[in-house]
């Protein structure tokens, strides 16, 4: 039993301890939060822009060439593993850009974006019909009805899918070891081959991980709360 | 003050409006009534455009409505609508219902569009609701706020479609009572509607619509006593 121990107690050293690598743990953290932080900001204005344009209808009915070009991104997007979009933005697109950071964003945002499309208009979608026409027939136009009453009430349904679209983005980032970003993962991953103890480390980046979802969690629920308020019965 | 001429509508392969013509005089409190299906609802809203007609004219108060360069919103201004599920803004209290369209249209100032709404609120005997959220109200109360929310435009038409027919029997009655005091106020109101006490003792014209047109049009004295179509006839044996 003491063996065992004083076994953890070093395991736990050489992952954390020695040569401050605790440090190395919170500046992957810091990338991984970073390239989270702007792409979920950055998926989210694609996304909203792309659910309006999807919505766009013609006099007619038919849809506009802004719907079809919004279509047409959201099925590349995807159609295709957001790591291979990593890499081509990486090795091919901005092959020569100085901030690697940067092209992460960029290309997370992308990805996101097409996603976060969909959970917007399918929020807008979710308010009921007679609410854009009894403020059209008070004689507001679309667009006033929209921003006074539609999308008040379409943030509420689209607050959980968001919700989920984050977190899934958060871990996501994870893949950014493939282009020689170091992230959490990847400073998992290094310190975990120098050691030759791969359990500390990855069981270690795991709990980290664990934890600032749990917060981010939290603080989406209580954002909810707030919002439901004119829903009390 | 509304003049329909030859109207029709039509959805997919469903041929609703099959040429209705009509005239709307200032002051007149129009009833309409029929069969579910008969296109009623549909005439009714096409006469603000909730639903563009597919062919015919409609004026209002000497504005060809229905030409595409007619500006809607300002048309809408001036006609109130009042729905069969109330269509209260979920997100917003009473008092905002009320007011949001008549301030952000620049009609009123904010302190002036909520006193006109307490005293409208009060009028309908819902004062102290003004900062209640809609899903605290009951049917019939959520209706009374739907009716002064229009109100609160000043319009000089008031549309009707169906308003008690989503209520519970006993809610019905304050509602009603609420559209009198309208019509007795000199509203032009147009009503569609399943209560035939209401068109008999408010109407100043009862509408039969049936298969997409007016098939019978006259006095509520002489509609009821003696409808002239066979089809109005079996109609009113059933429903009364």
């Amino acid at each position: 039993m003491q063996a065992w121990l004083e076994r953890v107690a070093e395991m736990f050293d050489a992952a954390f301890i020695s040569g401050d690598r605790w440090k190395l743990y919170l500046q992957g953290l810091g990338v991984t939060l970073q390239i989270a932080a702007f792409a979920a900001i950055l998926g989210m204005i694609i996304g909203t822009v792309l659910a309006f344009m999807k919505l766009s209808v013609r006099r007619n009915g038919k849809k506009t060439i802004l719907a079809v070009l919004a279509n047409i991104y959201i099925d590349v997007i995807r159609g295709t593993p957001s790591v291979l979009q990593l890499m081509i933005m990486w090795f091919i697109i901005f092959y020569s850009a100085k901030n690697r950071v940067a092209v992460a964003v960029l290309s997370f945002g992308i990805n996101s974006g097409a996603y976060v499309a969909e959970i917007v208009r399918a929020g807008i979608l979710a308010v009921d019909k007679g609410q854009m026409e009894a403020g059209r027939s008070l004689g507001l136009s679309k667009t006033q009805t929209m921003i006074s009453i539609i999308i008040p009430q379409a943030v509420k349904n689209v607050l959980p899918p968001i919700g989920n679209e984050f977190i899934v983005l958060l871990k996501e980032t994870a893949i950014v070891g493939y282009v020689s970003l170091t992230d959490l993962t990847r400073v998992a991953n290094q310190i975990a081959s120098r050691t030759y103890e791969p359990f500390m480390p990855l069981i270690g980046a795991a709990v980290i991980y664990f934890i600032v979802i749990k917060i981010l969690t939290i603080l989406l629920e209580r954002f909810e709360r707030r919002l439901r308020k004119s829903d009390n019965r | 003050m509304i003049i329909v001429k030859d109207l029709h509508k039509t959805f997919e392969n469903n041929h609703v409006l099959r040429g209705v013509n009509y005239h709307v005089h200032h002051g007149e409190k129009i009833v309409v009534i029929g069969p579910s299906g008969s296109g009623k609802s549909t005439f009714l809203r096409c006469l603000n455009l909730l639903e563009v007609p597919t062919s015919g004219e409609i004026w209002f108060d000497g504005v060809n409505i229905t030409d595409p360069k007619t500006n809607i919103d300002k048309v809408r201004e001036h006609m109130g609508m009042v729905f069969q599920n109330f269509n209260l803004f979920h997100n917003l209290t009473i008092m905002q219902n009320i007011t949001l369209a008549p301030v952000k249209l620049k009609i009123m100032e904010k302190d002036e569009a909520g006193e006109n709404a307490l005293k409208l609120l009060e009028r309908v005997g819902l004062k102290e609701k003004a900062d209640a959220y809609p899903s605290q109200l009951s049917g019939g109360q959520k209706q009374r706020v739907a009716i002064v929310r229009s109100l609160a435009m000043n319009p000089r038409v008031m549309l009707f479609d169906e308003p008690t027919s989503a209520l519970d029997p006993e809610m019905v009655g304050e509602v009603l009572a609420v559209m009198k005091g309208l019509a007795e106020s000199g509203m032009t109101m147009v009503v569609v509607t399943h209560e035939m006490g209401f068109a008999r003792e408010v109407g100043t014209k009862v509408l039969f619509m049936d298969e997409g047109i007016i098939m019978e049009e006259n006095t509520p004295q002489e509609f009821f006593n003696h409808p002239k179509s066979q089809r109005l006839q079996d109609f009113l044996s059933k429903v009364l």
